[in-house]
């Protein structure tokens, strides 16, 4: 495997993204979790970019669990930018937002979205959702690892 | 021969003068009359304009109501997405902390401390439904209504597999009677039978024999359907005051519940241009009727 299993984790609540983490510690499929307060950071890091320059694109992210509702560049955003470059086209996004109104989850499949799931209140839930994201998405999936033409 | 002549001449001119003075008259009359009517057409079309007039104005303030009413609309929906993200953030935090506290650093802690932990980890829960019902009430009430022929009874039969799924230490017996088809919104109609038939599950908890049973009557030439439970029932006095919002005929430790799930079931059935109302006794089970009106919201 292409150096394991390395998620980016983009929410700007940080609670959120302490406890996603510390859901995501215990899981030995990831083998590594970025953090991306916001919609700017997360392209940055997604494209080595700006603060993220010296990184390579070969060095994934394997998964990104991207929330909508994002300081600067807000997650629709996001999954616009990496649906419509080659290189980032078939990179596995999923949706993880409080929101489960339904023109959220609409507009989310329409940019290209792979999944979404409604962020649980309840922290062993979501513990339990993450656990069952990674297994799937890191583990059973088969994604591409050449870029689309 | 001369002088009759004269007499008859003369008797002409003051006729023709008589005539005269009377065409004179009928004009002036005519032009009074003309004036008469010309000054109450005058008079009737002022009255029109400004009846006009104050149509525009009400018009105009019935445009300017209703800009108020879409705002306030906008506001209720911007509101209930606040709700649904801001209030549910912290809420996590609350709730995540105080597990992560429990599960790894009981060692640390007294047992009293892990008592209060259990109680915010409680309390967390239940702002977790009240936030959950609150978010329901508020898309109950300005999800877009899509009439369509509806049979209930598989809506029932799904309401009630959940629940038998949900408890499966619980025996109620289910009676579902014949339920003619009406015509719905299907979503909404679902959530009020599913609101229904927890209700009659939830306050039957405690009722050895427990029996559910749904069905209808026609009353009036119209389908009434019924939700009839043998539970705990409420005193008549409360039957208009448990549908609205927060409002609880019984205590949450006794009933679980947030009082939002019956305001639900009453917008829906409003939104449907229908009645709902609720029988009962306490101590001898509660009957839920509703109709489902004919035409759209």
């Amino acid at each position: 495997v292409n150096g394991g299993s390395r998620i980016l984790l983009v929410d700007d609540s940080q609670s959120d993204v302490e406890l996603t983490l510390h859901a995501l510690n215990a899981d030995p499929v990831v083998t590594r979790v970025d953090v991306a307060r916001d919609g700017a950071e997360a392209l940055e890091f997604i494209f080595c970019a700006g603060r993220y320059e010296g990184r390579s694109l070969l060095d994934g992210p394997d998964l990104v669990l991207l929330d909508l509702k994002l300081p600067l560049v807000d997650g629709f955003e996001v999954l616009r930018a990496v649906r419509s470059d080659a290189r980032t086209a078939s990179l596995p996004v999923t949706i993880l937002s409080s929101s489960g109104e339904e023109r959220d989850v609409v507009e989310s499949y329409r940019l290209g979205a792979n999944s979404y799931v409604v962020k649980p209140t309840e922290f062993r839930q979501l513990a339990t959702a993450l656990q069952l994201l990674s297994s799937y998405w890191l583990r059973l999936n088969k994604p591409a690892r050449r870029a689309f033409a | 021969m001369l002088g009759r002549l004269t007499a008859d001449f003369n008797a002409l001119i003051a006729s023709v003068a008589g005539e005269l003075a009377e065409h004179r008259r009928a004009e002036v009359e005519v032009k009074a009359l003309n004036s008469g009517l010309e000054t109450r057409v005058a008079d009737r079309t002022e009255e029109l304009e400004a009846a006009n007039r104050d149509l525009e104005a009400a018009n105009r303030e019935l445009e300017a109501a209703n800009r108020d009413l879409e705002a306030a609309n906008r506001d209720l929906e911007a509101f209930s997405y606040t709700v649904a993200h801001d209030l549910r953030a912290p809420l996590r935090a609350i709730d995540g902390f105080a597990d992560i506290l429990l599960s790894e650093h009981a060692a640390e802690l007294s047992s009293a401390g892990i008592g209060h932990l259990g109680r915010v980890r409680d309390a967390a829960s239940r702002m977790q439904e009240l936030i959950r019902d609150l978010l329901e009430f508020s898309r109950v009430s300005r999800a877009e209504l899509q009439r369509r022929p509806v049979d209930l009874r598989p809506l029932v039969e799904r309401a009630v597999a959940t629940l038998l799924a949900e408890a499966p230490d619980r025996a109620v017996k289910v009676t579902i009677g014949a339920l003619p088809p009406c015509s719905g919104d299907e979503a909404l109609l679902e959530q009020m039978i599913d609101n229904l038939l927890s209700n009659a599950w939830k306050f039957t908890k405690d009722e050895p024999g427990a029996s559910v049973e749904v069905g209808s009557e026609v009353v009036a030439g119209l389908p009434t359907y019924f939700v009839r439970d043998n539970g705990v029932g409420f005193n008549p006095t409360y039957a208009e005051k448990i549908f609205e919002v927060f409002q609880r005929a019984h205590s949450t430790e006794a009933f679980p519940g947030t009082g939002i799930g019956l305001a639900s079931v009453k917008r829906i059935i409003l939104r449907h241009g229908g009645h709902v109302w609720a029988e009962s006794q306490l101590g001898q089970g509660a009957t839920f009727r509703f109709s489902i009106g004919g035409e759209a919201e």
